[in-house]
């Protein structure tokens, strides 16, 4: 009896982890009278990515800003899983987001751009250097101003590393990248999917990793 | 604030700018008018008041324009901290830097236009409280105006900054004149009070419409 319950007990606990993180129903889009996208319908799974594939304008930027919350539905419900294991319609876990732009300063050091992402006061030093490492970058004292296009893309990367967060949502993340950091990033997120994170990420084609694909 | 208060230092024009712009403006004035002591003495409220409101909103696009340029303001919205305390700690930020060297040059400023000593203190009381309700003016018009000229906010936030000018003003002249000027001063810090909340939830607002 105790260890049929015992196997209850195990099998509740791996079925509450597979609850999605975030369950998209019907979610539609229009701009100028014409549907970017119409009736999705997608869930995002602990430690699984999401590929949105879609050619220039297609709508895949201004689907992450709708599921962020930056914009506003034409129709449709999004859906994210609390502490509670219930979905309510708002956020109640931190999201990390990366957009075309990067959010990188030209007047921070490479430390400092990666340091001053985290909110926490008990800043870990060593944690950072980790960070930048891992990401192939080798001066943490270097200007960003000094820094080339896909440097500064890699100290983007290396922000992915220092807090855990259930979902990425990252744009493009493979655009203007060589073989050396496309594979970093396929890397990365594999060891992140290994923690449970997932990626949600857009493209204009598959790019390599385990995904789900949705094309608009 | 930490990250903000770096790049600010780091650019050194943000702060400079309005401080040599405010001492600029501060100085024509006498070599227009006249170095007549009672003439420039009499217009010393509605000089400095002009010159403070005119420097504080040259450093205004700095506030949301490079964060929306770079990406930085999509982290704002997609933190689970409230937005509105975010937008009251840039406009802290933008004050510090900004209105608090002012308030260092008012009191060349106070030398230059004549000013009695017995009034600096209620210069400096309402350029404080001034300053900061233009910074908030200011972070509203730059919300407002993102993405496009900084003329705009300027055209935005001047008409509403009226009230601050007459109430600023009003301050020294009491001061000068030996007459109470706490109401003056009341009246500001209730615009402040009522501004802090109310026009950083404005601001957010604006800031959401840039992303339609």
């Amino acid at each position: 009896m105790s260890l049929r319950f015992s196997y209850v007990k195990l099998f509740g606990k791996i079925a509450l982890s597979m609850l999605p993180y975030l369950k998209v129903e019907n979610l539609s889009c229009f701009r100028s009278d014409k549907a970017l996208f119409r009736d999705l319908k997608f869930d995002v799974l602990p430690g699984q990515n999401l590929e949105i594939l879609g050619s220039n304008g297609s709508g895949k930027t201004t689907l992450l800003r709708i599921l962020l919350g930056l914009l506003k539905p034409d129709a449709g419900s999004i859906f994210w899983l609390d502490d509670q294991q219930n979905y309510n319609n708002y956020r109640t876990f931190s999201c990390f987001y990366q957009g075309h732009q990067l959010a990188v300063k030209n007047l921070l050091t490479v430390a400092e751009n990666i340091q001053m992402t985290k909110a926490s006061k008990n800043i870990d030093i060593e944690a950072i250097s980790k960070c930048i490492s891992r990401v192939g970058l080798i001066d943490p004292d270097e200007y960003a101003s000094n820094l080339s296009v896909g440097q500064r893309k890699r100290i983007s990367i290396a922000r992915w590393l220092l807090d855990f967060h259930k979902i990425y949502f990252i744009d493009e993340p493979f655009s203007a990248l060589d073989d050396e950091a496309t594979q970093l990033i396929q890397d990365l997120i594999l060891d992140l999917n290994s923690k449970g994170s997932s990626f949600v990420i857009t493209g204009h084609r598959p790019s390599g990793i385990e995904a789900t694909h949705i094309n608009i | 604030m930490k990250r903000d208060l770096l790049i600010a230092f780091r650019r050194s024009a943000t702060y400079i700018t309005p401080l040599i712009f405010f001492l600029i403006v501060i100085t024509f004035f006498p070599l227009a008018l006249g170095p007549e002591q009672k003439l420039l003495s009499s217009l010393a409220p509605g000089i400095i008041w002009i010159a403070a409101l005119l420097a504080s909103l040259l450093a205004v696009e700095t506030i949301f324009n490079e964060d929306f340029r770079d990406g930085t303001l999509d982290s704002f919205f997609i933190s689970l901290e409230p937005t509105f305390i975010l937008v009251f700690v840039k406009v802290f930020i933008h004050w510090l830097i900004t209105g608090l060297p002012l308030l260092l040059a008012s009191c060349v400023a106070a030398l230059v236009l004549y000013l009695p000593f017995d009034s600096v203190s209620a210069m400096i009381l309402s350029l404080i409280l001034g300053t900061f309700f233009m910074s908030l003016l200011g972070a509203l018009g730059a919300a407002l105006s993102l993405g496009k000229s900084a003329i705009l906010s300027a055209v935005i936030v001047l008409p509403f900054s009226i009230p601050t000018l007459l109430m600023g003003t009003s301050v020294i002249a009491s001061a000068i004149n030996n007459q109470d000027y706490t109401g003056f001063l009341m009246i500001m810090g209730g615009m402040l009070a009522i501004g802090i909340p109310a026009i950083c939830l404005l601001t957010v607002e604006a800031l959401l419409l840039s992303y339609d």
